[in-house]
Order: C-alpha cells, then structure tokens, then sequence
C-alpha cells in the first residue's frame, strides 16, 4: 500500500486539533473559547469563513450548551465535534455524561489545563482525571503531529458500529497547545479515504421526524441495566478496536502510536517508567541517556486512560523487576497519581513486583529531565533491592 | 321546525393535523398542559421533534419503560440542554436539508431558571426553532417549590407561609418581555381560555421560525401546586387575564400589540380569591401584589406596544 504524504506547516498543537477536526468534514461544530483552547475556536471559525470547513459552526454562549449542541447534531444523523479545556470541562459535566448515554460518538479535543484550584491557568491533566467516569474514551496524545493524527482516528473509533462513543483527545495544555512543530497535513482525499469505511457500516438509529422514535426515555429497572451493560461492553472492546486504527493509520499514513500504549524499550528492560502526554518526549530522551549509562529501562506512554489498558499494560510490564509511573494530576483520597492508582488494580494481572507513584508538572511545573533521571534512578534503586517510598512529589521533595 | 347546525368555534378551522396523543395521558386531573400540547400537535403536525426535559409533560412525553403516548419523535435532554440540544438539531437539519419543526416544550423552572442561559444563548444566535414554556409559576413536579417565575406572596414547598414565612418575597421574573428583548422574530403569550389566539399564535410561531428564535409564554395553572379545584383551570385562565395578570400579546419583529384587550380590568382578588397559594394574602400584600405584578408590568407593556406601532388591539372581555 502507498503511504499518503500530506503537506508539512508549522503550526500549534491547537492549529493541528482544528487542521483534524476540519479534515474529518463535521456537520456541526460548536465550542467555547476558554484558554488554552481558544485558538482551535478561532482556527475552526477561520476555516469557515474561508470556505474550507463546510460545517454549521455554532458560537455557543458557554461549554454546556456546546456539548449538547453537539451531542444532539450527532444524535439528529450528523457528525459534530467541540473542543474545550479544564473549566469548561466541569461546566459541561452533565452535558458529558448525557453524551455518553446517549451513545453520541463526539469527538472533542480536551486541552489539558489544571483544576480545581486557584491560579491555575497552567497545565495539568486533572480535568481528564476528574472525568474518568463520565462514560467517555480518553485519549492523551504527546505532540502536535500526533494530536492531529488522533483526532481522525477518534472519529473512526467514536463512530464504528461496534463501539458508538465520544472520545476526549487530551493534550498538554501550553506545553503543547502553544507548540509549534513541524506536522504533516493530510490531504483532504486520503483523509477522506481513512475515514470512508465509516460509510460502509450499517445505519445508526436517528431522530427522525419520518421514523419518530423517543431518545432517553426513561430507562428503568433492567432497560437501563442493559444500556450499562452495553456500554461498559463497548469500551471493553475500543481497547483493541484503537489497535487496530492506529496499524491501520501506519499502513495509511506512515505515522502510527501503538494504540493503546506505546512502548519504547521495553522488551528487554528491567524497569520501566509509565506517563502520558507531553511528558512522554522528555522520558524518552532519558531513556536512551540512561541505556548508554547501563541501565536497562524502558518506557510506556499510556495513549488510552479510559478505557484503561490493562491487557496491554500486563503485556509490557510482566516479568519486569520494578516500575515508577509519573502523574501529572493526583487522586484526591489516595495520595498518589491516577495513572499509578489504576496500575495497581492490574498488579494481579503483572506480578507483584514495585510500583512507586511519582507527582510532577502540576500547574505548569515543568517535568524536567533531572526529574526524569530521579525516577529512573529511583526506581532502579528498587529493582536492586532498596526499600523504597510507594509516592514522592518530585518538585517538593528536591 | 328546522333543526340549526351548532356552529364550531373558530379555532377548529386552524387545525391541520389530527392529535397526535393517545387518550388517557398521564396528567393530574384538571391540568391544562394535557390541552396545550394536543392542540400543539393538532396545529403543528408531525414533522415536529419535542424537545422536553424532566418535567410535569416528561411522564406523557417521555413515556414509560418503552411505551409512550403520543407519535411524536422526542428529545429529552436535561434541564441545562433544552435550547442547546434544540440547536444541535436544527443546526443539523438545515445541513442535510431537511424541514424539521424543532419545538421545545419546557416548564418555568427550566426557561426561566437553570436552562435560561442555553434559552438566551440560543434567542440571540436566532436559532431557527420555537421554544413553548408552559408557566406553572414553579418546580411543580418536583413538589411545588418556588421558580423565579412564582409571583409576589404565592405559598410554595420553598416559601411557605407560617409564623414569618408570607410566601414569596420577590415579583416574578417577567421571562416573555426578557426574550423579547432578546430581539427576536416573535414571542407572544397565550393561555387555553384564549384557544383562538392560542392558535392563531402557534400558526404564526411556525411561519416565524423560517425567519428565526420564536418564543411561546404559556400561563399554565397547577391545580395540585396552586390549590385550585381541578375543574377550574380554564376559569383561573380567563380570570388571570380579565385582571391583566396575564396580557395577551406579541411582538413580532419587535413589534409589540396586545391581542386582547380587557375593557375594564378586574381587581386581582378575584383571581387570587380562586387559588388558595394565596389565600393567606392580607389587604396590604394583595394591594402589593397589584402593583408589582399586574400594574406595573402592563403599563411598561402599553408602552412597549404604543412605541412604534400603530396598530389596534381587538377588544373583548
């Protein structure tokens, strides 16, 4: 199969959100600027008026409303998509978990930004995290390329017949929304062709004045047992349907990130160090600066927290002597990270061997490199025995 | 002896559509809203999507388990997302090409109070659909708590009367001239006692929304929340406007006209005389509650009607 070659710009993390939104060709589109988010807002807006996205591009007066602008487009027949960020995540909540039930396959670009708190216009993934269980797929991406690369794999996993959920693509906040890389822009025809098998699948039900139907009637007692089951079901299954997109998209494009998770030199490493987002980049360089030093470490990047990886994640980390996942958000009640926390419950599933929750980069604290050789270290000082300290706050405790 | 055919009243002449609710529906005896949304559906047939939300009409419009009583195809969204899931969905139609009525169907609560800003939000962007509010005066079936459409003095769950308590401290938010000034193609008020102008109102709210946000204001009596007997909701209806509590009007591309005019309007006690919410009411509270919530807002409405306009109301009683 001949790999697609789009055109290379220069553009934002944000930019390459709004460039993926436009190439998927939404019916509706409506959103609400918040920073850092505002610029993927305005992109959408300047496509329209050029003429380049062909969409109802609705200026909400708020996130809620443009939730369910956008839930009620798709439920109508139509493919919609918003785009928001930490507050205006919490002030579409309901609006969220509406379109979850309402298996309305939005896809929506979630620009991570930190909350609750003051002061806080900085990034952090506790907006994803206090989501976790709306109900939606929870994407964190690492860079701009692939930040649009995942919004067109969104729609194909939000819309397949077998799955029919919103998916929030996240991505770091400042360190990537205000980055400008270097990414590769598909042309409209083969992005059209990666999303046409789409077309092909059987027609979802829709709200239809010539087919009149009721949408979220009330569903009681073993109705409403049955919708849970079934989504719970379907997301179960987005885990190897992400796999199987993103081969799809490498043999497509050339560019694929290994589903679920992406591993970097795991297969033969002793520890391995987890995180997510743009973090993933920095850890990389240490990695490879750490195996010239001697030190057998690999990394996971978790490209998928809801639903969370276990399958794949028991795969990478069987067998491994110990392991340090670093948060960029924390879970309230458990003094930990989240990423670290839902590790634990596959622990089963690994073998019992060390894990230490590490907290870095809240607000906008950078996740520096020596931060990321401590963690390496640290972990390693596990691996060979030491006894060890289960959560550190890296910044606090230099 | 010739037999004379008994002429029906004007308003069957509107009808184009037959009802598209089953008999039996799940209302409380003697509510309006079982009226209101039959000849809704009578006059603007089945190419019409509700949208509706946890309410009084969601146990008829929403169904049971999956058995429903009307033909409708509906959208039931929450409190905050009626004006906003309305959008969505006529923002999708108009891009497939299809001539949908979109027509929301919400109580006071979810208008006036928490789904206000999606409804604001909406009028300002001229979405092309009609919202109906059914007026309650309150959160009638959550059990008769104040909204900020339930008037000076009036007794609910929230503001009850006792030892301090006098009902409710405040006016009622006056939501018909709020969306009004939100500048859109037409907003009017209507109630069942005035079926023909109810119509009349509806058949004009589905030319207007080609053009743009139509705005409907129903006066709709609880007789439950309200106390009234369950055989007089109309009564309670035509009094509240023969006192010019509740003034039949519109505005249409800004134009305001009162399509009923009361001759002589009656003092407010015989309407509050019929509903016992204000039957605790002293001299002084009703004389307040002329004022507040009939006196003044007319004369701001004769004024918004004499601005610009050189039309003549109809005149009746």
């Amino acid at each position: 199969m001949k790999v697609r070659k789009g055109e290379i710009k220069v553009i934002t993390g944000n930019a390459a959100a709004a460039y993926g939104a436009m190439l998927c060709r939404p019916d509706v589109v409506a959103s609400y600027p918040i920073t850092p988010q505002t610029e993927v807002v305005e992109q959408l807006s300047r496509f329209h008026a050029d003429g380049i996205l062909d969409a109802e591009v609705v200026e909400v007066e708020g996130e809620n409303s443009a939730m369910n602008i956008v839930a009620a487009a798709i439920i109508a027949g139509g493919r919609a998509f918003t785009a928001t960020s930490s507050w205006g995540l919490a002030f579409m909540y309901d609006a969220l978990l509406q379109a979850a039930g309402f298996r309305a396959p939005v896809v929506m670009a979630n620009v991570n930004r930190e909350m609750p708190g003051i002061l806080a216009v900085s990034c952090g993934q506790q907006d994803m995290v206090s989501t976790r269980d709306s109900g939606w797929i929870q994407m964190a991406v690492e860079n701009c390329q692939e930040i649009l690369d995942s919004i067109i794999m969104a729609f194909r996993l939000a819309e397949d017949i077998d799955i029919q959920l919103p998916v929030m693509v996240n991505y770091d906040g400042f360190y990537l929304s205000f980055l400008a890389e270097a990414v590769e822009i598909p042309l409209r025809e083969d992005a059209d062709q990666f999303l046409a098998p789409l077309k092909l699948q059987p027609e979802r039900t829709k709200l239809d004045p010539k087919r009149p139907l009721g949408c979220g009637t009330h569903g009681i007692l073993i109705g409403f047992m049955e919708l849970r089951y079934k989504h719970c079901a379907a997301l179960e299954r987005a885990k190897q349907k992400l796999d199987e997109i993103d081969r799809e998209f490498g043999e497509f494009f050339g560019r694929s990130y290994g589903g679920q998770i992406e591993e970097y030199r795991t297969e033969d490493a002793e520890i391995v160090v987890i995180t997510s987002g743009s973090a993933a980049g920095t850890a990389r360089t240490v990695v490879d600066a750490k195996r010239a030093e001697g030190v057998k470490v690999g990394l996971v990047k978790l490209r998928l927290f809801r639903p969370f990886p276990r399958e794949r994640l028991a795969r990478a980390l069987k067998g491994k002597k110990a392991v340090g996942v670093i948060d960029r958000s924390v879970c309230f009640g458990w003094n930990c990270g989240p990423i670290y926390m839902e590790l634990r419950a596959v622990a089963p599933d690994i073998g019992f061997i060390p894990m230490m929750s590490f907290i870095d980069g809240l607000a906008n604290m950078d996740i520096t490199t020596p931060h990321i050789e401590r963690v390496v270290d640290d972990v390693y000082a596990v691996s060979q025995g030491k006894p060890y300290q289960e959560v550190t706050w890296i910044p606090l405790e230099e | 002896m010739v037999q004379k055919a008994k002429k029906l009243p004007r308003v069957f002449e509107y009808f184009r559509n037959e009802d598209q609710f089953a008999g039996g529906v799940a209302f409380c005896a003697g509510c309006p809203l079982e009226l209101t949304l039959r000849i809704l559906s009578k006059v603007l047939g089945r190419e019409t999507v509700i949208v509706g939300t946890p309410s009084c009409s969601a146990p008829v419009l929403y169904g049971q388990n999956i058995g429903t009583w009307h033909r409708l195809p509906y959208y039931s969204c929450l409190m905050t997302g009626v004006a906003s899931s309305a959008t969505g969905l006529v923002r999708y139609y108009r891009k497939a090409g299809k001539d949908v009525n979109v027509v929301c169907f919400t109580g006071d609560g979810c208008a006036a109070d928490v789904g206000f800003q999606p409804l604001a939000g909406a009028a300002e962007r001229n979405e092309h659909f009609i919202y109906i509010c059914y007026d309650n005066e309150g959160y009638m079936n959550t059990g008769i708590q104040r909204s900020s459409t339930t008037p000076f003095g009036a007794a609910t769950t929230t503001t009850p009367v006792g030892v301090v308590g006098r009902g409710k401290e405040t006016a009622a938010k006056n939501l018909p001239l709020i969306m009004a000034m939100h500048r859109v193609p037409y907003v009017a008020t209507a109630t069942v006692s005035h079926m023909e102008d109810f119509v009349k109102k509806l058949l004009k709210a589905t030319e207007k929304k080609n053009e743009g946000f139509v705005y409907i204001h129903v006066f709709s009596p609880c007789p439950v929340g309200w106390e009234i007997e369950s055989d007089s909701a109309i009564q309670v209806c035509r009094m509240a406007v023969r006192t010019n509590y509740f003034p039949l009007w519109e505005a249409e591309n800004g134009k305001f006209r009162l399509t009923h005019t009361v001759a002589t309007p009656r003092p407010i006690s015989e309407y509050t005389r019929l509903i016992r919410k204000f039957r605790h009411l002293t001299e002084e509270e009703l004389a307040r509650l002329q004022q507040e919530e009939v006196n003044s807002n007319f004369a701001f409405l004769r004024h918004l009607t004499e601005f610009g306009t050189s039309g003549t109301p109809e005149t009746g009683g």
